[in-house]
């Protein structure tokens, strides 16, 4: 399990998070929803100890990450694998390279078992044959995947996705649905942050809801829908009216 | 925070830095790639803009010195000045503000941008560290490069100089060249060649820092380099200063 304790982060005057604590279950699917600007990156850096909380504390395997040293972070970090919501792909290198560039214990592997891995990935993601453009040859929704394939390439215990859905086609947006769920079968974490509510509950199996930086609801599905909080009912109001909306309801039963 | 409080601050973190350089600079064997490659970009692009500014510098020198020589029938010491002048002075002061201008605006620049889109995050969140994979490699180029570049500078400034003071002094080439080598002392020597590292080290540790600590988008990217390139230079004719006062009278 992985704890947020009380977490509060201020940057330059700005409150980003507000007293947050929140649990993430292993094996588990993890959503964290929120409007623009609530918060929702923030929590994923200071899971990765990107940023220090100025109180507070983030506990991963039973060990405090803000009192563990550069190389037990460092150790943390391989076993957690991030997409950013920028994507953050190294633009000097080519989409393999990206892939490749983390992998640990890649000297020891030969020329054709890197190259099976890249091939693996990249079908993984729907990208086969793009290991040798470079970021910016690449449309953002390819960036986004080629992103994720790099999050996945060491087998990660944890995955942290931020935003992996916005501004893909349904069809990615699929895949990528179908991808968080294998992964959940493999025994991996997720933690995915959107504010698409349809692919939110499409894999989600905990939800929490955060807004200007405090948490307002956490829990299952039902527990987020029965909410009386005044801000989750407005959040999830056009989803529910949606699901009432009769061409919504109709193309879902003529499709099955 | 007040300007003083923000400079001791920025200077707080720079220490940092260099600690953290030294701390793992054992790592520069997992990276030799990315160093071997900052060394070809600081060596192959760098030179032509070297030779052409210790090539001008060397035949002003022997031009300007000439000049005031000749009014004295003392045409044969403008070998001497301008060996001694290129190898202690002129030679690592001009090779380091090109290169605090070129390699600075570099890595300011690359590196403010791998900030800027979260690169930077992206190498950490691996489990990677940026002073490993991105500062150290590039002190390890500039510290060897920066010695073998003033080094053309040098010699291409007294070439300069000596086909100049043939022409217009007439002085006889070899023995424009035996003594502009003769001249040249061991701490001569000594002195001309440290200072490119010092040089070499500090161009590359301050713009790595501003590149680092970029924020405030594209304006901010355009501050910090502007910042590099200043601070370098002004911290190359400090360092010179010293140099030229300080280490030369221990010597
Ligand atoms: N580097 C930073 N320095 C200062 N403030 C920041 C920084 N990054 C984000 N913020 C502020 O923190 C708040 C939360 O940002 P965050 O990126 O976590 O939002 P978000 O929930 O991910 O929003 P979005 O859905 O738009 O991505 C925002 O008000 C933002 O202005
Ligand atoms: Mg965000």
């Amino acid at each position: 399990m992985i704890e947020l304790k009380n977490i509060s982060i201020t940057l330059n005057d700005n409150v980003i998070l507000d007293d947050v604590t929140l649990n993430i279950e292993m094996g588990m699917n993890t959503i964290v929803l929120g409007p623009s600007g609530a918060g929702k990156s923030s929590i994923l850096k200071i899971i990765l100890g990107l940023w220090k909380p100025d109180n507070g504390e983030i506990i991963f395997e039973g060990k405090n990450v803000c009192k563990m040293t550069d190389d037990e972070i460092l150790q943390l970090r391989k076993k957690v694998g991030i997409v950013f919501q920028g994507n953050a792909l190294f633009d000097s290198l080519t989409v393999a390279e990206n892939i490749l560039y983390f992998l640990p214990g890649k000297k020891k592997l030969s020329e054709n078992e890197l190259k099976y891995k890249i091939e693996e990935l990249l079908s993984f993601v729907n990208l086969s044959g793009t290991e040798n453009l470079y970021p910016e040859e690449l449309s953002g929704g390819m960036k986004k995947r080629v992103a994720i394939a790099r999050a996945l390439a060491f087998n990660p215990q944890v995955v942290l996705f931020d935003e992996p859905t916005t501004g893909l086609d349904p069809i990615n947006t699929e895949s990528i649905l179908e991808l968080i769920e294998k992964l959940k079968q493999n025994g991996t974490t997720s933690v995915v942050v959107t504010h698409i509510l349809d692919d939110a509950i499409e894999v989600g199996d905990n939800f929490i809801v955060i807004n200007e930086g405090k948490i307002v609801e956490a829990g299952s599905l039902e527990k987020i829908l029965r909410s009386k909080n005044p801000f989750v009912n407005e959040f999830f109001k056009r989803f529910i009216e949606e699901n009432h909306n009769p061409f919504i309801r109709i193309s879902k039963e003529v499709n099955k | 925070m007040t300007r003083f409080q923000k400079m001791i601050f920025g200077l707080q973190e720079f220490s940092l830095l260099i600690k953290d350089i030294f701390a793992h600079l054992g790592s520069v064997k997992d990276n030799w790639t990315e160093t071997i490659q900052e060394m070809y970009l600081i060596g192959t692009k760098s030179f032509f803009l070297i030779f052409l500014g210790g090539l001008f510098i060397g035949i002003i020198l022997a031009i300007e010195t000439g000049h005031q020589l000749e009014t004295f029938g003392a045409t044969a010491w403008i070998a001497k000045t301008v060996s001694l002048g290129m190898v202690r002075e002129l030679g690592p002061v001009i090779a380091g503000l090109l290169l605090a201008a070129r390699t600075g605006a570099k890595n300011t620049s690359e590196l403010g941008a791998m900030q800027l889109s979260e690169q930077i995050d992206a190498l950490r969140a691996f489990g990677a560290s940026p002073v490993e994979k991105l500062v150290i490699p590039r002190t390890i180029a500039a510290l060897v490069m920066f010695l073998p570049l003033t080094l053309i500078a040098d010699i291409v400034g007294i070439l300069g100089g000596m086909l100049v003071s043939n022409q217009t002094f007439h002085s006889d080439i070899s023995v424009f060249w035996n003594t502009a080598v003769t001249s040249l002392k061991m701490k001569d020597l000594f002195v001309g060649f440290l200072k490119p590292i010092f040089f070499g080290f500090f161009i590359a540790t301050i713009s790595c820092y501003f590149g680092l600590t970029t924020k405030g988008g594209t304006t901010g990217l355009g501050k910090n380099t502007i910042n590099a390139v200043v601070y370098s230079s002004a911290l190359i004719l400090v360092i010179d200063f010293i140099f030229t006062k300080v280490v030369w009278e221990l010597l």
